[in-house]
């Protein structure tokens, strides 16, 4: 058994990138000429796993002469898809436009993966996104992607089991948990939402809400705080509907969670704008039966955290940033584009062109929330997007401690408040080894 | 070919007959013994025999191993807040200390060291077991069973992960729901559980292939001394138990030493407990799992390299003292009988 080949060492590993480096540095600068110079449409590669993606690039290409795009899927972000992208970049083989999410992007800019694109945006275009959108891809006084959705916070729940079972829709936290008591109550194996093991971005979404800030960027130097009030306030309360039992403990979309959900011992979820399209793919059978809320807040006073949310960044080496930069900002603030995403049926993005959300509207099919006008409740939670908060550069490793803390949770292996402070002393370590000027 | 071609220079121009070098009609001047010659081409068949091998060993083992230990010396620095790019630094061999330094990648050695010592007996006795139950004059359908037993060997590794991760999850899980009905409540995913479900994947899939391996050991046996045991009055556990496991011994050490390496390289199964669920599994769970992690997720290829580097010595290390020690037991077993 020493040799079996379902055992994949990190040798073999490092061998496929060594291979990908040779392979790739044949395939540079091929055909990179300005658009329609010659009267050949200029071709892009584009990477992405966003839901709608397909059909927003035969849209593109049915539309457009000059440059045409060829797009290939590829897993979402932390399930593969930010490893592909960089061993890409490393391997010189890399797409020309890559969706990366908010999270994320500090990384890739710290690894010299993307190019600067503030050449190719216009004041114009970016007067026409949400400016916290904006803020959370201008790093270091650059440009580094085009942002394309918000993603606020909103929490899904199940309609016809609330009115079932006697609970109104909770507004603030202490309601959240008095509905979480009385859903346990009534049907002992019913909960009221899931908590993520697998998910620290949901996580540090709640934290965002209530007003913390992980990451700041003073001069030149990083300050780094996962353990604020704050952050401490939601971690207190979160192990307290742990360690009482009132919420599940299962990974976020997997089939243990879908199942829950299939069988109704699932009635809520605490997600975002772009959720809405997941629950209408996952669950045909209970259109109708959802409707969507505001997450629940600290004060009663609106306000949310971004969990996820996508940009479209150029890589380090294409020559192309024209034409890429010229196709994300037309899936990111037109009219066209943005309706091919949502008119696929399986996107509830909220575009962080805040002209187009009347188009995001229109185009989604609301009838699996009863008609609910979603998107205005997505545009008084985005209003409420809390302006301070930052990602740091290294999020791959803080959130690698913050998820294997998590895990050992539900048994009592270990608490929030320690994986959290394990993720701290991760990130600070892993940018100090880097030589990063950090303090934290 | 060139080399050959210089050697014996054809006297016609034939150079379709070159690949054949060695067997070519020797050229005229070229005479003044045989033996030289047989000798030569012995050479060069061996040379040709071999080189498949030269080449594979050194594209897909050397210049790898090369390339790794290479990147394990550099790592990449970046200044201030770090959008500035980064910069490719020479460290010698600071990745290594801090592979060592980190205590997750020493836990990784622990996890391991309990994995063998659950799996390895476990998997030993199970494989004897099968085998001589096999062997045994009782067994019926012998054929069926064999066939049975191997065939969870047939199925990825991860596919093999991916099936037991389902049976593993309580409210999917028929198994977990029969044993929460019979009163037995284990969670496979807790910190305490994590070893066992490892350890109960691999043995499903690795049992029936080394029952396969004892079984033939088994088979390879005298028959005449078992005729001849059975006429002396031992029955069939003193015959299992004296005679059979006796004369197999070589190929128990050999298991042992092949589950041993491959317990190093364990990857697959604890992956998946940790990507596809909730489990107290962690992304460093096995020093494998530490430097795939490294790389893949923390963008630190020199850590990786090094962490890497480290686990193979130690896999070379173990080996060398797993065949000395198993040789020297055959030798002196030897000497014994001389």
């Amino acid at each position: 058994m020493s040799r079996s080949w379902s055992r994949t060492s990190p040798v073999v590993a490092v061998t496929a990138a060594a291979l990908a480096v040779l392979t790739g540095c044949g395939g540079g600068g091929d055909g990179a000429s300005a658009p329609a110079a010659d009267g050949k449409p200029v071709t892009i590669t584009f990477w992405g796993w966003a839901k709608g993606s397909k059909d927003v690039v035969d849209a593109f290409n049915a539309s457009h002469r000059n440059i045409k795009v060829t797009f290939e899927e590829i897993p979402s972000g932390n399930a593969g898809g930010y490893a592909k992208i960089s061993n890409a970049v490393k391997a010189g083989n890399a797409p020309d436009l890559v969706s990366i999410e908010y999270p994320s992007l500090p990384e890739f800019v710290s690894q010299g993966a993307l190019q600067d694109i503030g050449a190719h945006l216009s004041d114009d275009v970016k007067g026409k996104l949400l400016p916290q959108a904006v803020e959370l891809t201008t790093l270091g006084g650059k440009n580094w992607a085009v942002p394309f959705d918000a993603a606020p916070q909103a929490f899904y729940y199940r309609k016809d089991l609330f009115a079932k079972y006697g609970i109104e829709v909770p507004t603030t936290w202490a309601e959240f948990r008095a509905a979480a008591e009385k859903v346990k109550k009534t049907d002992a194996r019913t909960r009221i939402a899931t908590f993520f093991p697998d998910d620290p971005t949901s996580f540090q979404a709640l934290a965002w809400q209530a007003g913390a800030q992980w990451f700041k960027a003073e001069g030149d130097t990083w300050k780094v705080d996962t353990t604020d009030a704050a952050t401490h306030k939601v971690t207190a309360y979160w192990q307290g509907l742990l360690d009482a039992g009132l919420v599940h403990n299962h990974a976020s979309f997997t089939p243990e969670w879908t199942s829950s959900l299939k069988n109704g011992s699932t009635i809520g979820y605490l997600g975002a704008s772009w959720g809405a399209g997941v629950l209408k793919g996952t669950l045909p059978e209970q259109s109708g039966a959802w409707a969507v809320a505001p997450m629940p807040t600290w004060d009663g006073k609106p306000a949310s955290g971004m969990l996820g949310g996508s940009t479209f960044a150029v890589t380090k080496d294409s020559e192309k940033a024209g034409p890429a930069v010229e196709f994300a900002t037309w899936m990111a603030t037109t009219e066209e584009g943005v309706k091919a995403r949502i008119a696929s049926g399986t996107s509830s993005a909220f575009p962080a062109a805040a002209g187009l959300r009347p188009v995001a509207k229109e185009a989604f099919d609301a009838g699996f929330y009863g008609g609910q006008d979603i998107y205005a409740l997505f545009e008084r939670a985005g209003a409420s997007i809390n302006p301070n908060w930052a990602w740091g550069p290294a999020t791959g490793t803080t959130n690698l401690a913050i998820k294997d803390g998590f895990g050992k949770i539900a048994n009592g292996g270990t608490t929030l408040a320690d994986a959290i402070r394990a993720g701290h002393e991760a990130t600070v370590a892993e940018m100090k080894k880097r030589g990063l000027k950090v303090e934290g | 070919m060139k080399a050959r071609a210089a050697r014996a220079p054809a006297p016609v121009p034939a150079p379709a007959l070159a690949p054949k070098g060695p067997t070519a009609p020797p050229a005229p001047a070229a005479t003044p013994t045989v033996a030289p010659t047989i000798a030569r081409a012995r050479t060069g068949a061996a040379a040709v025999l071999l080189a498949p091998f030269f080449v594979l060993f050194t594209a897909v083992m050397v210049v790898p191993i090369g390339y790794a230990v290479w990147l394990s010396l550099f790592t990449e620095k970046q200044s201030g807040l770090g959008f500035g790019g980064t910069e490719t630094v020479f460290t010698g061999l600071d990745n290594y200390l801090a592979a060592l330094g980190d205590r997750a990648f020493r836990e990784g050695f622990g996890v391991l060291l309990g994995y063998c010592l659950l799996y390895i007996p476990l998997l030993l006795a199970g494989a004897l077991t099968l085998a001589l139950l096999l062997d045994s004059a009782l067994a019926r359908a012998r054929r069926f069973f064999q066939l049975a037993l191997f065939l969870p060997h047939a199925v990825p590794g991860i596919i093999a992960a991916l099936i037991w991760v389902y049976l593993y999850t309580p409210q999917l899980s028929p198994v977990v729901e029969a044993m929460e009905s019979g009163g037995v409540g284990f969670d496979f995913f807790s910190p305490e559980g994590a070893l066992p479900s490892v350890v109960n994947i691999a043995l499903w899939e690795w049992l029936g292939y080394n029952m396969v391996i004892f079984y033939a050991a088994l088979q390879a046996i005298d028959r005449s001394v078992l005729e001849a045991a059975t006429v002396d009055g031992a029955g069939s556990w003193r015959t299992a138990f004296s005679i059979k496991l006796p004369l197999i011994r070589a190929s128990l050490a050999m298991v042992a030493l092949f589950t041993v390496i491959g317990s190093l390289q364990l990857f697959t199964e604890p992956l998946i407990l940790d990507k596809g669920t909730g489990s107290a599994v962690t992304s460093t769970w096995t020093p494998n799992m530490y430097a795939y992690t490294a790389a893949f997720d923390r963008n630190d290829y020199g850590l990786a390299a090094a962490a890497s580097v480290l686990l193979a010595l130690t896999a070379a290390l173990l080996s060398f003292a797993v065949t000395r020690l198993t040789g020297r037991r055959a030798h002196d077993r030897k000497e014994q009988h001389a």
